[in-house]
């Protein structure tokens, strides 16, 4: 069994290495250069660097990818980008203190305001709000289900995962779990999400449609202050990152026993997985960097200098 | 027509009854002390974000108001909890009068509470030693410093003490200062209890906060309480109404850092 994966994994190796097209950017928000970095996916390097507004947390991308969000917090607003010439094509008001927010299928946005223990669903394209749904004390990570059936925002100081339905956009359940929830991820059919929680490091896996706890699972040591969290294409691996542990942990997705911990930068915090699953980046806040990550050996593979305190980051491929 | 009323306004009632779930758990909090006191409005935030939380969780949180000299004749049996900023003398008789409810102590400073260990005591404001250990570790950094030693500061951001300024700010039009945070913190240690264990028992409370508690007080990660009823906490440091410090400093204090201030032990 094992000589099969090995043979698997080199075959993967071999005829499926990572191949960025030329157009291909990995966007960064650098929340105290108050910029975007943008970096691009063929040299790893930096090509561009948009100055965007106060405080810049939150990225993502339109469906078709053709147009980049930015949360600009301390401006309570969102940039629109586009992502080809990296011009600011307009922005919007977006309710008070925008941090993170995730885009929609049909392709609006689920903003958290954590000011204001709401979230907002806004038209990116009119920029006008569509709905408003009341949650917890600071919510903060916002998950869309691949097939926009549902959405998870967490409330940090109320300590839960608020499963809001679509589009009636209603809360349909709250799941409690551990201190301050900061991100989720759903898996491909929507029925499984996994978060995790800052304060007590704990990642949690819950049956969405149950609205109950699967298995929960502590990531490591006292400094493990788990942020962003992603699933592995194939479901089989989460990959956490570990804030002050300063490693992004490596866990079984249905065991979430711990596989690895790979070390990356000081504070990591952003996590973006490039479409083959072959390449992660993350932010790492402290040292002001992205690490790229090989996900087949699950080492860095670069370093990339970028702004002070480097927050989201979001891959756009052609 | 009387039929058809009658059974609109029967299925009006079913739905109504069933939207409100006869499952609410009602939970009642005695606060004593002086109005005007600050402890009271971080009290009051406490109650309010406990609500928030409850409305999710078919859950209600009370607060009940008594002035000190009404206290001794007043019946505390419903209460899941006593805050108050009564001193020494006072919450000593309190706790041997009331020895199944777990009673908050927002204020009072003195060591002798602490070494004395009484049951059902719970420190949130810290000791004067805690104070004063903070400031001597400082003093090792910087011998001529002038900086105060505070449980809470307005100026706070860490541990997303940022938030909780700006929320308390937004009600009360106030800092939150020490008082405050420690109502405040009061509050929410309990209804987290709650919501986590659906304890409405006090005496289960009382035991579930000595021994099991978890808390995120916006001011650093999982605190909990030693066996002299004191809420193990980091001190800042404070000078020109700015945070200079937090301790246990760090490369001063030795490991576990938070046992360097305060009292460890009681006193026989």
């Amino acid at each position: 069994m094992r000589f099969f994966w090995t043979l698997l994994t080199v075959t993967l190796f071999l005829f499926n290495p990572f191949v960025a097209n030329a157009d291909d950017r990995i966007f960064v928000t650098n929340e105290r250069s108050n910029t975007v970095s943008v970096i691009d996916a063929k040299s790893l390097t930096i090509e561009n660097t948009i100055e965007i507004g106060e405080r810049p947390r939150g990225i993502g991308l339109s469906p078709d990818n053709t147009e980049l969000y930015v949360a600009v917090s301390d401006e309570n607003k969102i940039v629109v980008v586009d992502p080809n010439t990296l011009k600011i094509l307009r922005e919007f008001e977006a309710g008070s203190d925008p941090e993170t927010f995730g885009v929609h299928p049909n392709g609006n946005i689920y903003i958290s305001n954590e000011d204001d223990a709401k979230a907002t669903v806004f038209d990116p394209k009119t920029g006008k709000q569509i709905a408003e749904i009341r949650v917890g004390l600071e919510p903060e990570g916002v998950a869309v289900s691949p097939n926009g059936e549902r959405v998870i925002v967490t409330s940090e100081s109320t300590n839960m995962l608020h499963v809001i339905k679509t589009p009636e956009n209603i809360i349909e359940s709250n799941i409690l779990v551990g201190s301050r929830p900061r991100a989720a991820v759903f898996n491909n059919s929507g029925d499984i999400a996994y978060a995790t929680a800052e304060i007590s490091g704990e990642v949690v896996k819950v049956d969405v449609k149950k609205a109950k706890i699967i298995k929960t699972a502590v990531t490591g040591g006292a400094k493990s202050k788990p942020k962003d969290i992603i699933l592995s294409k194939d479901e089989n691996v989460i990959y956490v990152a570990g804030g002050r542990a300063n490693k992004v942990i490596v866990m079984d997705a249905d065991s979430l026993e711990i596989i690895k911990g790979i070390p990356v930068g000081k504070r990591v915090w952003g996590l973006a997985m490039s479409s083959d699953g072959r390449r992660i980046f993350t932010t790492n806040g402290v040292s002001g960097t992205v690490s790229v990550i090989d996900t087949i050996k699950n080492e860095v593979i670069k370093t990339i200098k970028v702004g002070k305190f480097p927050w989201g980051v979001v891959i756009r491929e052609d | 027509m009387l039929i058809k009323n009658i059974r609109f306004l029967l299925i009006i009632v079913i739905l109504v009854s069933f939207n409100l779930n006869a499952e609410i758990i009602e939970v009642d909090f005695a606060y004593i002390g002086h109005e005007e006191h600050p402890a009271l409005l971080g009290v009051k935030q406490g109650i309010d974000e406990s609500n928030l939380q409850g409305q999710f969780l078919n859950q209600k949180y009370n607060l009940e108001i008594i002035s000190e000299n009404k206290m001794q004749k007043h019946n505390f049996t419903k209460y899941i909890a006593i805050l108050t900023t009564v001193k020494s003398k006072e919450l000593k008789s309190l706790a041997k009068e009331l020895t199944d409810i777990p009673i908050f102590n927002l204020t009072d400073e003195s060591n002798e509470l602490r070494v004395d260990c009484i049951t059902n005591i719970l420190h949130i404001t810290p000791s004067s030693k805690m104070k004063a250990d903070a400031l001597k570790q400082w003093q090792t950094k910087i011998p001529d410093s002038k900086a105060n030693p505070q449980s809470w500061h307005y100026s706070f951001k860490k541990f997303a003490a940022r938030d909780l300024n700006k929320r308390f700010k937004k009600n009360y039009k106030t800092n939150m200062d020490d008082y405050s945070w420690a109502g405040w913190a009061a509050v929410k240690m309990t209804s987290d209890t709650v919501a986590r264990t659906k304890i409405i028992n006090a005496k289960n409370m009382l035991n579930y906060l000595k021994t099991k508690l978890t808390f995120d007080g916006q001011k650093g990660s999982d605190m909990n309480f030693r066996v002299t009823g004191q809420l193990r906490q980091l001190i800042l440091l404070v000078e020109d109404n700015k945070v200079i410090a937090e301790a246990p400093i760090r490369g001063i204090a030795k490991p576990p850092t938070l046992e360097s201030l305060g009292i460890l032990d009681c006193s026989k």
